[in-house]
């Protein structure tokens, strides 16, 4: 019967390579008896149709035939792919984020930021793809990771999780420190620099003159992200990710401040993070010119501090998070 | 929660667990009608006669793994109108049929028990 023959080959197509003929003599073998059963006399197309709609699809029989199910990374394997995707991702986006605090503190050329962030995502794309692809190919060879049955102690449990609170106090001072700090570049913005000698003229700061804006607005993002904090009482994913693009966000901001201050000591003579040793004389001398130097070196090893700390703390904040969405994928949809 | 669950929800949980009730004692089932070799469309027929109606895209798969696991034996068999594969279960599968036989009887036991106290 050509129908019959026809689903058999349809149905080895999904088959598992090892034992398609096998497989399929038997399945012919066991439609041709049911037929068979069911009028020796003839079997009508009618009959043979209504047969193989009972059996189901040719996919869904060869699935059967699967032994472990088709898995592109089965229930074996996924708890081991999870965690090596978990410390992949996190050591590989601190490491970007080491490096990129380095190439912003000390490097020559100013960041092309939006084809660095864009190559950073294509990266972390391919990264994850790579594992994937390891494990699929582990899947399909049926390796199956030792499963270790040890002695385990309830008292090794860990404390009930806490990660998620917040430290008011903490949000209460950084909110009063970025209020006065706005107070200061808004109110005072002529006054940002020092004033050397009774009487000599203040120095103004060009490059935070010139940067008001945007680190005004970072400073109100800031503010806006701890009122949430406040409100919504606790982290969840939301807010972390929030938080993770506006350090983002404070990072670029900085580099700028940043690159801008070592245009101006370039300008000034001073090219190296160290070379403020060679203007110390003229500092002595109380000229000016030596002391803005100074005073701008002063700015720019502050930038580079906080820059520092920005990157430590956002390596921090998408370590928790890459752990967090792996280890509760769920937590994505329910708590954004 | 249960708001949202309609009849149908619960018809298809319902067919659900049937079917995995079923499935549970499949094994059983085949090791015991399998004394004296069968082929596949002959053991289903040996088994909807004594009362366990079966889908035949589950049993075939299940006969393989089961020979897979050294608990039945097959072979071919060119007699009759066309090639048919026959299977018996194995030494190894006669162990753990009279184990599961006895763990049935048990569970059976205490489930009549225990149903009894619902009803």
């Amino acid at each position: 019967m050509d129908l019959i023959e026809r689903y058999v080959q349809a149905v080895g197509r999904h088959l598992p390579h090892k034992n398609r003929a096998d497989i399929q003599a038997e399945l012919q073998s066991t439609l041709v008896d049911t037929l068979e059963a069911q009028g020796a006399e003839g079997v009508t197309e009618e009959q043979a149709v209504t047969l193989l709609k009972k059996f189901g699809s040719p996919e869904k029989v060869a699935a059967s035939y699967w032994p472990e199910g088709q898995y592109l990374i089965g229930p074996r394997l996924y708890p081991l792919f999870r965690m090596v995707t978990g410390i992949a991702l996190s050591v590989f986006v601190i490491v970007q984020l080491v490096f990129l605090g380095i190439w912003v503190a000390f490097g020559q050329k100013p960041l092309p930021t939006l084809e660095y962030f864009g190559g950073l995502a294509g990266s972390i794309f391919s990264a994850f793809g790579a594992i994937v692809l390891v494990f699929a190919v582990l899947q399909r060879l049926d390796v199956r990771p030792e499963t270790k049955d040890e002695e385990w102690d309830p008292r090794q449990l860990p404390a009930i999780d806490e990660e998620g609170s917040i430290r008011r106090g903490g949000i209460v001072v950084e909110i009063t420190f970025s209020l006065i700090l706005m107070a200061i570049l808004l109110l005072l913005p002529g006054k940002i620099g020092v004033v050397i000698s009774p009487g000599a003229q203040a120095f103004l700061n060009p490059v935070i003159i010139r940067y008001l804006p945007l680190m005004i607005v970072a400073i109100l993002l800031g503010i806006g992200m701890d009122v949430i904090l406040l409100w919504r009482e606790r982290w969840e994913t939301g807010t972390r990710i929030g938080k993770v693009v506006l350090n983002l966000f404070s990072i670029y901001v900085l580099f700028i401040l940043l690159a801008a201050h070592t245009t101006w000591l370039a300008e000034h003579g001073v090219t190296s993070l160290f070379s403020i040793l060679a203007v110390l004389p003229k500092i002595v001398d109380a000229s000016n010119d030596g002391f803005q130097v100074f005073v701008m070196q002063a700015f720019r090893l502050a930038f580079i501090v906080a820059l520092i700390v920005t990157v430590v703390d956002t390596a921090n904040m998408v370590y928790r998070l890459v752990r967090r969405l792996i280890n509760h994928p769920s937590s994505l949809i329910l708590t954004t | 929660m249960y708001d949202k669950m309609n009849e149908e929800t619960i018809f298809s949980i319902n067919e659900k667990l049937t079917q995995e009730l079923r499935r549970g004692v499949l094994v059983l089932a085949t090791l015991s009608q399998l004394k004296e070799a069968r082929y596949g469309y002959g053991l289903i027929e040996q088994l909807t006669r004594r009362g366990l109606d079966i889908d035949q895209g589950t049993l075939y798969p299940l006969l393989r793994r089961l020979e897979e696991q050294g608990l039945l034996q097959s072979k071919w068999n060119i007699e009759g109108s066309h090639p048919r594969r026959y299977y018996a279960i194995s030494p190894k599968g006669e162990e753990l049929l009279q184990a599961l036989a006895i763990e049935w009887r048990q569970l059976t036991q205490v489930m009549q028990d225990l149903l009894k106290e619902e009803g």
